[in-house]
């Protein structure tokens, strides 16, 4: 079953001569539970179309549709509660609120929803991720590899239904980067989480069942990877 | 250009709204500044214009005893390069005058012959026609034209003496006896000469009339050698300066050449001084022989002056405004380029790991002050220089009429060194402001800035505080009303105030800076405003008010035929033809109680009679008076009223606080119990008390028995309640008081005074003290008299009521006790009182409160001319013109408040703009941050509004304890110079202080969210790479 279906995606950029087509008429769908890594070299347009996929920017033409809904019908405020309880996004940079702890960082989505937090997963999380004993450490505290391990929390903490991550391993050391990409892998296992990683490393990429190519905006490869 | 100046200029750009800010705080502290400098020379050049169209330009002058003998002082005088100018005044004697023309003109018209540059330097200005150019030309004080009945082209024919002392006979004089200050000067500030007088010394016009009987010396004068001379009036002048009034009268000006060389006055102007010393210096050295004068305020205008205590003291206040202005410049200035150097830490980092050097980088801040100060000053300057043109223009008039010279117009002076200040303070404000922004830009940590800022903006304080809050069982826990009101938002809010380092403490501090500049502006204002109503007094009954005292009764010949029923003479008179002149200071201690003489012996009872009907008969001439003043075309009488003095007992019961404090008023206990004070009694015309009684639901029948006088008292009076002088309880109930009346002494007629404090040990502290006055020089003799030496004849009056309303007629309440009787009382009762003060009012039927004046002037002239007594005086007093004086000084002193508080608040706002629009835009990631995992706007906007919310409270509480604290102290200096004002904050102010800074916020946190919201959250979460 499809998840998520992107269809005709077109995001440009500026205006008139000073106009970029980020995204040129893009569409495929990804099937619940699948770990889709996305490919291209930079300026190719990947960031574009997670952001998209993400609700934190609305294209300029086609349809995002996750879950079977619309993700651009939905106003400014709903797409705020869409990006709450449906997505999960991680950074290359981690982007954790400074004077939050971790498990606020973790819990912060949750926490704008008004939600009660889910203890039980809180733990499981915690322990999964190897946070346990750094609940109450701020960012600062924190090495790179914890940071990016508290926003892949927090992408998680929701259960949305994707997780989207750019660049996830971009600023971490070659251990960090292995560690962090077996946790994604094992989240995708493990909860059946779909997973959409934007990366520029093809071991990486490989690591997904299937990679989707993007180059100036357009999609030039979509193969799926037997295992 | 390189690199960084590029760099800069570039970053100036991104940043416009800021830059803007920034400019048009840097333009409004030098505009501030340049009005206050410009305020400060403009006031001085005005003042020195002012004294040049009164006095003369002229730096110091010599009196010099014999032109003659002085022609080569003056030759060198005019030849020497320090001289500028030089003028004389030569005197060519003086003019007799006939007895009419005295009383308007003086005792003589000196004639004095002028030379040089007289219009400048002497400050001689024709008012009409021209100044005189050939001999037998004459100029004259304008009062010849408007009461002589000389016009232009007339020929005057004027017997010209000289002057000569004459000694009066009986009196041996030597020439050490003989000497006199000479009686002009002390007005100009001028040393007085003293001259030496002999019998038969030439008196010239720097020496006052001399008449023996009137100035106490022992010398008369008279015109001698007098001759014919003819002068053809070729002009007037109206003002009166320094030269030409003279002691003996006022000059007439010619270019005659003085028959018999005498005394003259060389008036100098000089360059190149830089001090008194110097001008007195160079005026000694070139007239050795004579004494120099120093034109003290023309010097201090000039700048020119070695004593300048009170300059130092405006200057003082100027440098304090300066201050002030260039504080809280450097607070917003600070601020401006704190946070664009934090906002652009990793743009430092950045360049710093390209190879910028912590100079290069310090320069980088430095240069982006300069180009804000490059546009701000010369802005600031010409918005300066124009608003005190404008304010000038709408003021000037005012200052000129307050100033007493409304010829002399107050206008903006644009001085180069006013101008160069200001610019050269603000660039200095500017570079101090910017020096510790910049090396915090040069000391950037190249790894640190890269990384992102982001993750200092912890304290370590907070660091715990999230290390607590990190139990899953409290995590997130909301409650209470403000989260319900916050939500989530306002929980953000608070968990980044309590764990953020202090960026919300810029934004506090600056609304804190905000609230105390406009209170401290309001305080200023109000208390100024107190002072100018205090000043100003209470409200006036009419528009004109007569006011006079008789003295002595005149020669008991038959007196004008209107006023035959004035004359019942009371009996016994003998010093009423004494013909004495009227007392100037109206003191009615100086009437003699000769009425009653001493042949017969008195008793108490007969000097009470006597009393009583010169009272009554004074009365009567008052109401005939008013009646006639009220005749007058044009006006419309309210009113008049006697009041008198006398001594009074009052039962315990009766007297209030203001008896009790010590030092409240002037009365006390008295050792028989009663309460001793001097009292006044006002007698309102019938129809005003009626009117009164009436209004307190009194009869006014009940206040007619002539035999057994009533009062109406007033409760409250002014006393000194130990700090201030404020409103007291003076009476707090009906009773009886014991008016003394009369007493007698021997045979003689005795006083009784009040005597306070008498023994502050004692319980009694006040006692009635008899005395009695010696009838030959009128002076109080104390005899130590007690009162069982004398007779005493008191009064009882009977109090019926005790009220706060004060009677229309009275203005405003009294210090100490007031009784109100009706006038008709005056006919039987005196109580106490002796030479009844007259004061009278009346409007204008036609609103020409000017010309009413007038002719109630002339008419009161008229009427007291030849009345029964002579005048202790007579005044006229046009109430409508001194209330639009004060008025005027009341816009000055607001105008000026206003546009002080108007250009502080101006920059207090753009500082609150830049420090909470800037925490703002800082922190536009973090928003991204929260945005992307959800936060919607509304829950954006209830986190800023909180943070909002407690920068407000973070601000206004210690803003407005400061300035409580600031208003009291300008309270307290006010104080100082000015008892009786209340303490009170400037609730408008608060509100305004309230409102604006609010508004700020407002405006701010807008202009904030809107940028943070343009911003796409993409690019935001992009910012991290350079």
């Amino acid at each position: 079953m499809d998840i998520l279906t992107v269809s005709h995606l077109t995001k440009i950029y500026g205006e008139g001569e000073a106009a970029t087509r980020a995204l040129d008429d893009v569409s495929f769908s990804v099937s619940e539970g699948e770990f889709v890594a996305i490919v291209g070299s930079s300026g190719s347009g990947k960031s574009t179309l997670l952001h998209l996929i993400g609700g934190v920017d609305r294209p300029t033409a086609g349809h995002v549709l996750l879950n079977g809904s619309d993700v651009y019908a939905r106003s400014d405020e709903e797409l705020a509660v869409f990006r709450r309880r449906e997505v999960g996004l991680v950074y290359q940079f981690y982007n954790l609120v400074p004077v939050l702890n971790v498990v606020e960082n973790m819990t912060l989505p949750v926490a704008l929803d008004g939600r009660a937090v889910n203890r039980d997963r809180l733990d499981g999380l915690l322990d999964k991720l190897g946070l346990r004993g750094r609940e109450g450490h701020l960012p600062s505290q924190l090495s790179g590899g914890q940071q990016q391990r508290v926003a892949i929390g927090r992408a998680l903490m929701n259960a949305p239904a994707v997780v989207l991550a750019d660049e996830p391993t971009g600023n971490l050391d070659t251990r960090n980067s292995a560690e962090i990409m077996q946790l994604l892998r094992d989240s995708n296992r493990e909860f059946g989480q779909t997973m959409i990683v934007i990366t520029h490393d093809e071991e990486i990429a490989l690591a997904a069942d299937r990679i989707i190519a993007v180059e100036d905006g357009r999609i030039v490869r979509d193969e799926r990877i037997r295992r | 250009m390189n690199a960084m100046t590029n760099f800069t200029l570039h970053s100036l750009k991104a940043n416009r709204v800021r830059t803007a800010v920034t400019i048009a705080g840097v333009a409004l502290a030098a505009a501030l500044l340049t009005a206050v400098l410009t305020t400060y020379f403009s006031f001085t050049d005005y003042l020195y214009r002012s004294e040049a169209a009164n006095a003369g330009t002229w730096m110091a002058y010599a009196e010099v005893g014999d032109m003659a003998a002085s022609e080569g002082d003056i030759a060198r005088a005019t030849d020497d390069p320090r001289v500028t100018g030089v003028a004389t005044l030569e005197d060519a004697g003086f003019a007799a005058l006939t007895e009419a023309q005295q009383e308007k003109l003086g005792i003589y018209m000196p004639i004095l012959s002028v030379s040089g540059a007289a219009e400048d330097i002497a400050g001689i200005h024709p008012s009409e026609g021209r100044m005189p150019e050939n001999p037998g030309e004459i100029m004259l004080f304008a009062t010849w034209k408007d009461y002589g009945g000389v016009s232009l082209g007339d020929t005057l024919t004027l017997s010209v003496g000289d002057r000569e002392a004459v000694l009066v006979p009986g009196e041996m004089a030597t020439a050490s006896e003989g000497s006199m200050e000479a009686a002009y000067g002390t007005a100009y500030n001028v040393d007085p000469t003293t001259v030496e007088i002999v019998d038969g010394t030439r008196l010239n016009s720097s020496i006052g009339y001399l008449e023996a009987t009137q100035d106490g010396g022992i010398f008369n004068e008279q015109l001698v050698n007098e001759r014919e001379r003819t002068y053809t009036v070729v002009g007037f002048y109206n003002r009166l300066g320094y030269t030409l009034s003279t002691g003996v009268g006022t000059a007439g000006v010619t270019v005659d050449e003085p028959e018999t060389d005498g005394f003259g006055e060389v008036f100098l102007t000089m360059a190149g001084m830089e001090n008194s010393d110097q001008v007195l210096a160079c005026a000694e050295e070139l007239f050795p022989n004579d004494h120099v004068v120093l034109h003290s305020a023309m010097l201090r205008y000039m700048g020119v002056t070695s004593d300048s205590s009170i300059w130092s003291t405006f200057f003082g206040i100027v440098a304090v405004l300066a201050m002030v202005i260039a504080g809280a410049c450097v607070s917003l200035i600070f601020n401006a380029f704190n946070i664009s150097v934090a906002e652009r830490i990793s743009q430092f980092g950045l360049l710093s790991s390209v190879g910028a050097s912590r100079r290069q980088l310090r320069r980088a801040v430095v240069l982006e002050g300069c180009v804000v100060a490059l546009i701000g000053i010369p802005l600031g300057l010409v918005v300066g220089l124009a608003g005190c043109a404008v304010t000038f223009a709408l003021l000037g008039p005012a200052i000129s009429n307050l100033a007493g010279n409304a010829a002399v117009g107050f206008c903006v002076a644009p001085n180069g060194t006013a101008l160069v200040a200001a610019a050269a303070l603000t660039l200095v404000t500017v570079l101090v402001s910017v020096w510790i922004p910049a090396k915090r830009a040069s000391r950037v940590n190249v790894i640190d800035a890269l990384r992102n800022a982001g993750a200092q903006r912890v304290s370590k304080k907070g660091a715990k505080a999230a290390a607590k809050a990190a139990r899953t069982g409290t995590l997130w826990k909301t409650g209470g009303v403000v989260d319900r009101l916050f939500g989530v938002g306002g929980k953000l809010a608070r968990i980044n105030r309590k764990r953020g380092t202090a960026k919300g403490r810029a934004a506090s501090v600056s609304l804190a800076l905000a609230i105390v500049l406009l209170m401290t502006a309001g305080s200023l204002n109000v208390f100024l405003g107190s002072l100018v109503g205090v000043a100003s007094g209470g409200e006036a009954p009419g528009e004109v008010s007569v006011t006079a005292e008789f003295s002595t009764e005149r020669d008991s010949q038959p007196s004008d035929l209107s006023h035959s029923e004035g004359d019942s003479q009371p009996s016994g008179s003998e010093d009423g033809g004494s013909g004495e002149s009227a007392d100037p200071a109206g003191e009615k201690g100086d009437r003699s109680d000769g009425r009653l003489s001493h042949a017969e012996p008195v008793t108490a009872a007969s000097v009470l009679a006597g009393l009583n009907e010169r009272f009554a008969s004074e009365a009567a001439e008052f109401s005939k008076a008013y009646d006639y003043l009220a005749e007058s075309s044009g006006a419309q009488g309210i009113g008049w009223l006697l009041r008198s003095d006398a001594a009074m007992a009052l039962p315990e019961s009766m007297v209030g606080d203001a008896f009790r404090i010590e030092g409240g008023i002037d009365g006390g206990p008295m050792a028989d119990g009663r309460y001793g004070t001097t009292g006044s009694v006002l007698y309102l015309d019938d129809e005003a008390f009626d009117a009164y009684a009436q209004g307190l639901g009194l009869s006014p029948a009940d206040f007619r028995d002539g035999e057994h006088p009533r009062a109406i008292a007033l409760a409250q009076g002014y006393g000194n309640n130990g700090n201030v002088y404020q409103l007291l309880d003076i009476l707090r109930e009906p009773g009886t008081i014991e008016v003394v009346a009369a007493a007698a002494y021997e045979g003689r007629p005795a006083h009784i005074g009040v005597a306070y404090n008498v023994d502050a040990t004692a319980e009694a502290t006040c006692m009635l003290q008899p005395y009695v006055r010696d009838e030959n020089d009128a002076t109080d003799v104390n005899e130590s008299l007690t009162l069982d030496d004398v007779e005493l004849a008191t009064v009882p009056v009977e109090v019926a009521a005790v009220t706060d309303k004060v009677p229309a007629l009275l203005g405003g309440p009294g210090s100490g006790v007031m009784l109100i009787v009706p006038e008709s009382l005056a006919a039987t009762q005196s109580l106490g009182g002796e030479a009844p003060i007259f004061t009278s009012y009346f409007d204008s039927a036609d609103g020409d409160h000017e010309a009413l004046a007038e002719e109630l002037a002339t008419r009161g002239g008229e009427f007291f001319h030849d009345g029964p007594y002579e005048m202790a005086f007579y005044s006229y007093n046009d109430l409508v013109a001194q209330t639009d004086a004060t008025q005027q000084l009341a816009m000055v002193v607001n105008v000026f408040c206003l546009l002080f508080t108007v250009i502080l608040a101006l920059i207090a706002m753009a500082n609150v703009f830049n420090t909470v629009t800037n925490s703002l835009i800082l922190r536009r990631r973090e928003f991204a941050v929260m945005k992307s995992v959800g936060l919607s706007n509304r829950q954006f906007r209830r986190m800023i509004m909180d943070e909002c919310a407690s920068f407000g409270v973070a601000g206004l509480v210690p803003g407005l304890l400061v300035s409580l604290a600031v208003s009291w102290l300008l309270y307290s200096a006010v104080t100082q110079s000015m008892s009786g004002l209340p303490f009170q904050l400037p609730w408008t102010y608060v509100g305004l202080a309230l409102i604006m800074t609010a508004a700020a916020m407002g405006i701010s946190v807008a202009y904030g969210m809107h940028r943070c919201k343009a911003d796409n959250v993409v690019e935001a979460l992009r910012a991290d790479s350079v």
